[in-house]
């Protein structure tokens, strides 16, 4: 079944380039992302992936270069209209709403797709039921549950997001971005400060989400979880791809190993 | 009506503290998601003028007066409000000084009405009291509904990181327009009340002081609920009227004790502290506010401190 939905494209990136300065934090960067896959982005630190990620939902903007979503081009759109359209993504420095609960957290996920226009929800706020909570509230609340059932966060929904120790904070911020309906998914990091068992159940969490037909690009240091669940991988270093293909190509080609982990190192 | 039950200096006193406490929400709209605004008092000199002329120039009657002034100070407000996306913090602070500044010079400069003598005989309302008791219980409903609901969830994200916000799809830039802009006609409205009150408005009536003031009631009352305003308001009202009666029970210290050096040194000048005159209102505002900084930067009131109080909500909240 999977073979079927490859053949689609979900985002192309055509010369992307961006400079801070006199540095390329990315230089030409051309790829294809296929529908459904989990397409990993690796390289060492400072390589651009992060630059990566802010270009494609926009909170910063490219010097040259195109990027085409689900076949249109998004080079004016804000960030949260890109979201709108289905980019979705997570912060490698964790940004959480530090005075929010978790299902609050969560909920403002939502908020966009329940509520596209400000009046939309005044009105809902305005003319809510007194004493009681709005139907539209209750859905946008159980629908967060389900999405932290998914996660494993559902008994710890009423505890402030800052209170939870880091490797679900991670998990959090991918609930959060699951809950604005994504069809892309960009997780920056998402394994960063979990323990090896939390990491081995982050390896089921997001080959569940890419089966809920959600594609994934994924920056990522730790390599086993990087190889175990990509299908496919781009290489970048200092702004510019130096390989791409799938994890057992990449895995034993010499200069991918050489620029990432220096020369002798076994991936 | 209500204000028949209350003799003038309360009644007064009453009005001038609510329209504090509405000023305060004006506040607190924008405050709400992160816009810190030093020119609230500039809203409230665009609808004070704005009300006057109408009322005084034009025969139109004080409610629709009212409303006109809130308008038209909303109207502005989304306008100062454009420029104010782009800028946060220490920068927004000093667009909408400089916006509070231009107003006053406008006010200054412009004969029509009233220049640098003033905007007098603006007609007294006798019913202000009642408008504004409604619009502060206005206010409170529309905060709480809006402190309840999605909307006010998400004003509360991009108080937190607006960034954040943004990449989850959350509607930044309007969001942070229609709470300046809803800000701005508060502010309005509560010029337009003050001016119907005091009946002589000028230049100087909404000086820096009053943002200042305005800025004091939420940061006492509690910026994280809709109950702070109106709570910081009362207290800072309340102080000076509590010390003033505080000065009339010290008549009741019989004269034999305090005739005699140190007590009658003592008595003086425990007598003129309870005094509570301008410049030593605003030397304890200053106090009370570097006190808050210290002690609870979150205000009096918090969202947490009320939920511990409100615990019925809590379970409504899980059924």
């Amino acid at each position: 079944m999977r073979e079927a939905v490859t053949s689609n494209i979900c985002l192309t990136i055509e010369g992307l380039t961006k400079r801070f300065g006199g540095f390329y934090a990315l230089n030409d960067l051309n790829m294809e992302v296929a529908q459904g896959h989990i397409h990993a982005l690796i390289g060492p630190n400072g390589a651009g992936k992060t630059t990566f990620f802010n270009l494609l939902t926009g909170v910063l903007s490219a010097d040259s270069g195109k990027i085409i979503f689900d076949g249109e081009a998004l080079d004016d759109v804000r960030p949260s209209k890109r979201t709108l359209r289905g980019i979705a993504r997570t912060f490698q420095n964790i940004r959480l709403f530090p005075h929010l609960t978790v299902i609050e957290s969560v909920m403002i996920g939502e908020h966009c797709r329940a509520y596209p226009s400000v009046w939309k929800a005044l009105s809902k706020a305005v003319f809510q039921p007194p004493f009681c909570e709005a139907l539209e509230e209750r859905e946008m609340r159980a629908r967060a549950i389900e999405l932290l059932e998914f996660l494993g966060l559902a008994d710890k929904r009423d505890e402030k997001a800052s209170d939870l120790p880091y490797g679900e904070q991670r998990k959090l911020e991918m609930a959060r971005a699951l809950a604005t309906q994504p069809k892309l998914l960009l997780l920056d990091e998402p394994a960063a400060g979990m323990n090896p068992h939390e990491t081995e159940e982050l390896d089921d969490v997001i080959t569940r989400i890419r089966d809920r037909g959600i594609t994934i690009i994924l920056v990522e240091h730790d390599m086993r979880l990087v190889m175990e669940i990509s299908d496919r991988i781009t290489v970048i270093n200092f702004g510019i791809k130096i390989a791409e293909g799938p994890p057992d190509k990449i895995q034993n080609d010499p200069v991918v190993i050489e620029a990432y982990l220096g020369e002798d190192v076994q991936l | 009506m209500l204000g028949e039950m209350l003799d003038g200096y309360t009644r007064s006193l009453l009005i001038f503290a609510g329209i504090n406490a509405i000023a305060a929400y004006s506040f607190y709209a924008p405050y709400k998601t992160g816009q810190v605004s030093l020119g609230q008092a500039g809203f409230m000199a665009v609808g004070a003028y704005a009300s006057a002329v109408l009322t005084h120039k034009f025969g139109i009657p004080f409610a629709a007066a009212v409303v006109f002034g809130g308008i038209l100070s909303g109207v502005i407000g989304v306008v100062v409000g454009f420029p104010a996306l782009r800028i946060k913090g220490i920068y927004l602070l000093l667009l909408t000084l400089g916006f509070s500044e231009i107003i006053s010079v406008i006010a200054l400069s412009w004969d029509y009405i009233g220049g640098a003598q003033g905007f007098r005989g603006i007609p007294f309302n006798q019913y202000t009291l009642d408008y504004v008791v409604g619009i502060i219980v206005v206010l409170i409903l529309l905060f709480a509904r809006i402190e309840r609901s999605s909307l006010g969830r998400a004003m509360d994200s991009i108080h937190q990181d607006e960034t954040a916000a943004e990449v989850m799809g959350i509607d930044v830039v309007r969001i942070k327009l229609f709470a300046f802009g809803l800000g701005a006609v508060i502010a309005g409205v509560a010029g337009a009340l003050y001016a119907h009150q005091a009946t002589y408005i000028d230049s100087s009536t909404f000086n820096i002081m009053v943002s200042v003031e305005i800025l004091m009631f939420v940061v006492v009352g509690g910026g994280s609920t809709y109950w702070g305003p109106v709570f910081g308001a009362a207290v800072l009202n309340a102080i000076p009227e509590v010390l003033r009666s505080l000065r009339d029970w010290l008549e009741i210290v019989p004269v034999a004790w305090t005739n005699f050096y140190p007590m009658n040194r003592i008595y003086d000048s425990l007598h003129d502290f309870l005094d509570f005159e301008n410049a030593k209102r605003l030397i304890a505002f200053g106090l009370i506010l570097i006190l808050m900084m210290i002690f609870r930067p979150d205000g009096l009131l918090t969202r947490d401190s009320l939920h511990r109080l409100r615990f019925w909500h809590r379970k409504a909240r899980h059924a």
